[in-house]
């Protein structure tokens, strides 16, 4: 029991990642103030607030920032429970036990000593450590906004209207859809194995099944391209890329445009 | 791995962004000399292949489970250019789709984790492999070998880059604006997951999925196994266009070892400071390395910093503050450092190059 | 003035990595024929399809296109090709394979685009097949949001979009359950009854009489048989040596008897 078996948790791993997938298509869906916008004007704009979190040197500013993303995740009905426990705890986690001895290591003007050891806190350890807990934070607050507020397609779109190669355009597009074939592909493998494997598996007969399951995954994969590759083909595709794209910025999505862009210059000026 | 929004900064990101869209762009054009209507679902579809692999959970020794990154197989499998592509559509995907991994930092993870581990995956393994059978138990040592080596060395590049952050981006009081630790902590603490669970996963798959192939699909391992008549003369025909390109490079690789060396060299030449002239810079130069001159106990100064310190020490007082800074000397160092390994994977390359025409003659 | 028939393919070999897949095949099929191409697994049914769709090209004999041969110089001619490309459409057994686009819409669009269409017609094209395929609804919806039945007409309008006078079919109704291959049939029958020229292969017997006005029995890489559905389907020795059913020998108290016995598997496993 000490082990609930590595092949439990990877395909565990499967089935969240494809949960997330689709509470992010039903949160992209809803009616909210992120959704309205054009996705242009989505991505665009939360990388600006990405960049400010960047730029701001000054604590405050960043908290600031942290509560706009707050409000604009209410107005889009991201619900902030999500966003704790999707977001918030495990970044607090992650960078947590970063940013904890840097209390400590960090060299400058001591706050306290610990009773004869070589070990003090500073001040600037104690604001390097906030600092970076409420940058990642706060950066990674808008980066989820922008994953849950709009479904992918829409990203694929507005990235083909930036000038990206449409190269990788369509590589990423044909990679995520792809992506969820394999997953149900290596799952069901899993699964099968799973059924036919009585008792524990032990460290090495495990890691030959993990490379034979890869590697029957790699061949269907090759398999896979050959085959999209032709019918690629068969629909006249010719290595050119041609891709339609139809979007129309209305008055409401430069008043957004105008708005990220204000916010976060502005953000970036006072924390400089 | 993965780097998260907030440890790097903007200017770090976007040096790292450029770096990795130099990468891309290398990349796409070595591929567009094959047929690119077969690029297209083949990248995509391998992208997504390492994708899935990088969620499988792997049982490692000692009871615990690693997860690999899928860079090797990619770059054994598809080449380096290919690997490139398919490792940062993953990860790409990852983070616009998935939200791991940031945005501002996806050039930085693509370039650690896509462009130096594929190099290093690929050179390796070629190296390593070079000549042995599409069925021999080299070529498994080899893919174990190379990807242990490439994910350390992904992870090496990012620990320097979190390494180098305090001391080039801190506040006037010398608190650290990013990643707040130095070169001397952030290597290691990097690294010692790397150099045990991480590079052991990556090495297990890496192995299992080529003594798999060697099994099961062994064209696949065609493509960089050195042996098939195409590729030989393909590479027969070819030097003259790459031969040009790579005076080019190694010329680029001597300059970038031979600048810092230089200035070490001149600086030893004209330096004679007075005692009055070093508290000056020592004053100068106070805030700017505050972290790496601190006497904190628990921070011992790493190599690099020493290194950086050599090489800016030198100048004499009436060169530009900005010399004299570490940040100038990392740079320096990084310069050096760039510059050894391109001369070192020349001279492998060289290496394997000779092996065979002795063999062949 | 004669017209050259649709397909000519005279003496035609192919191989896989050695292993024959079409040994000596020799054929015509004329212009509006609806015909079922009949044989059991690995008989050479995809292969030829794919023959005829210009995806593979034989290593020995000629394919002609109403008179025109097909060769990878012909197709490399961009003119050709895409008209070739626009007249011809293969449904790929697979519709995972078919189906490589993020959303329903831009799966249907992509044939169009590659035929450089204006923007107008393609979405005016596109809203169009999407009706009539009733898939209007699923506009939007990325691949792995769609039933199997679903993904099979998305294939489908992703070919007939570009109002192809060719149809190849690769095992359409293989995998569907019974209402969707109700449905697919039904289309079938409304081709057949049109100027369209539409190739099905399939091992299912049953559905033979509706799709086609002749029958090609695939037997070891060559025609075995061409005759009208109902003259193959009496004649049991050639569909038991075509490997299409199978003597069925049992008992009943004493007496053993042995009688043909219809494969209709309504599962079709394929391994790589």
């Amino acid at each position: 029991m000490a082990r609930a078996g590595f092949l439990t948790s990877t395909m565990l791993g499967f089935t969240r990642a494809l949960a997330r997938a689709m509470v992010s298509e039903q949160i992209a869906r809803q009616a909210g103030l992120l959704q309205s916008l054009d996705p242009r004007v989505r991505v665009i704009g939360l990388f600006t607030m990405v960049l400010a979190v960047l730029l701001s040197r000054r604590i405050a500013v960043i908290v600031a920032l942290f509560f706009v993303a707050v409000i604009i995740a209410i107005l889009s009905r991201v619900g902030v429970g999500m966003l704790v426990k999707r977001v918030w705890l495990v970044v607090l986690g992650f960078t947590g036990v970063i940013a904890f001895p840097a209390i400590f290591l960090t060299p400058g003007d001591p706050v306290a000593a610990f009773a004869g050891g070589p070990l003090r806190i500073t001040v600037q350890g104690v604001q390097t450590a906030t600092l970076l807990i409420a940058r990642v934070e706060t950066a990674v607050t808008f980066t989820s906004l922008l994953v849950l507020c709009t479904p992918w397609t829409h990203v694929l779109k507005a990235l083909r209207t930036f000038r990206l190669p449409q190269e990788a355009v369509m590589l990423l597009a044909m990679t995520h859809r792809y992506i969820f074939l394999l997953v149900e592909t290596a799952g069901q493998m899993f699964e099968s194995r799973q059924s036919r494997t009585v008792g524990l598996l032990k460290g090495a007969a495990g890691r030959r099944i993990t490379a034979r399951s890869a590697g029957v995954l790699l061949s269907k994969s090759i398999e896979l391209s050959n085959e999209v590759y032709l019918a690629m083909q068969s629909r006249g595709f010719r290595g050119e890329i041609r891709i339609l794209s139809d979007f129309h910025m209305r008055s409401w999505d430069y008043l957004g445009l105008a708005a990220f862009l204000a916010a976060g210059s502005l953000s970036a000026w006072v924390g400089r | 791995m993965h780097i998260p929004d907030g440890y790097l900064s903007p200017s770090t990101c976007a040096v790292l962004y450029a770096a990795a869209i130099a990468g891309w762009y290398s990349a796409l054009k070595r591929l567009k000399r094959m047929l690119l209507s077969r690029v297209v679902p083949l990248i995509s579809v391998f992208a997504a292949f390492s994708f899935v692999v990088m969620m499988f959970n792997l049982p490692l020794p000692g009871g615990t489970t690693g997860h690999a990154l899928g860079v090797t197989i990619s770059a054994i499998v598809l080449g380096p250019s290919g690997a490139v592509l398919a490792i940062s559509i993953a990860l790409a995907i990852q983070a616009l789709f998935f939200g791991d991994g940031g945005i501002s930092t996806l050039g930085a993870n693509c370039f650690n984790m896509a462009i130096v581990a594929s190099l290093v995956a690929y050179a390796s393994y070629r190296l390593i492999a070079a000549g042995a059978a599409i069925g021999s138990k080299r070529r498994v040592a080899a893919a174990a070998i190379a990807g242990y080596l490439a994910v350390n060395a992904a992870a090496l590049i990012a620990a320097i880059e979190f390494g180098i952050q305090p001391a080039l981006f801190h506040d006037a009081r010398g608190m650290p604006l990013y990643a707040p630790y130095p070169l001397g902590i952030a290597v290691p603490a990097m690294m010692i997951g790397h150099l045990t669970l991480a590079g052991a996963a990556e090495a297990a798959i890496s192995a299992g999925l080529v003594a798999y192939l060697q099994a099961a699909d062994p064209t696949l391992l065609r493509n960089t196994a050195g042996v098939l008549p195409a590729t030989e003369t393909a590479s027969a025909l070819m030097p003259a266009a790459t031969t040009s390109l790579r005076r080019l490079w190694m010329a680029v690789a001597l300059l970038m070892v031979l600048t810092p060396l230089g200035i070490l060299a001149a600086g030893k030449a004209w330096g004679e400071w007075s005692p009055s002239e070093l508290a000056m810079r020592q004053s100068a130069g106070q805030t700017a390395s505050a972290a790496g001159d601190s006497v904190a106990p628990s921070a011992p100064p790493a190599g690099m910093q020493r290194l950086a310190k050599l090489w800016t020490a030198p100048f004499p007082a009436y060169a530009p503050s900005f010399v004299k800074s570490a940040r100038f000397g990392y740079l320096l160092s990084a310069m050096f450092a760039v510059g050894i390994l391109v001369l070192v994977s020349f001279a492998a390359q060289f290496w394997v190059q000779r092996r065979r025409e002795v063999r062949h003659s | 003035m004669a017209m050259p028939p649709m397909f000519e393919l005279r003496d035609v070999y192919f191989e896989y990595d050695g292993i024959p897949a079409l040994h000596g095949l020799s054929v015509q099929i004329a212009e509006g024929e609806s015909v079922a191409l009949l044989g059991a697994n690995g008989s050479g049914k995809s292969t030829l399809l794919r023959i005829l769709d210009a995806l593979y090209f034989p290593s020995r004999g000629q394919v002609c296109f109403s008179g025109q041969p097909l060769t990878p110089e012909a197709l490399h001619q961009e003119e050709f090709a895409l008209s070739f490309r626009r007249r011809v459409a293969l449904v790929f057994q697979n519709p995972d394979v078919q189906l490589f686009n993020p959303t329903v819409f831009d799966e249907v669009a992509f044939g169009p685009l590659q035929m450089q269409w204006s923007k107008e017609e393609v979405l005016s094209r596109v809203s169009a097949t999407m009706e009539l395929m009733g898939i209007a609804h699923l506009r939007d919806r990325p691949p792995y949001r769609l039933s199997g039945g679903e993904k099979k007409r998305v294939a489908l309008a992703s070919v007939i979009v570009l109002d192809p006078d060719v149809l190849l079919l690769d095992e359409p109704t293989s995998t569907l359950d019974p209402r969707s291959q109700s449905q697919v049939i039904d289309l079938i029958q409304d081709w057949k009854g049109s100027s369209k020229t539409v190739i099905t292969a399939t091992h299912q017997l049953e559905i033979v009489d509706d799709i086609a006005s002749r029958v090609l029995v695939l037997e070891e890489g060559r025609v075995g048989a061409t005759a009208a559905p109902a003259e193959i389907l009496a004649n049991y020795e050639l569909l038991l040596r075509a490997n299409l059913v199978h003597a069925h020998r049992h008992s009943h108290g004493t007496i053993t008897h042995s009688h043909p016995h219809l494969h209709s598997h309504s599962k079709h496993e394929h391994e790589h």
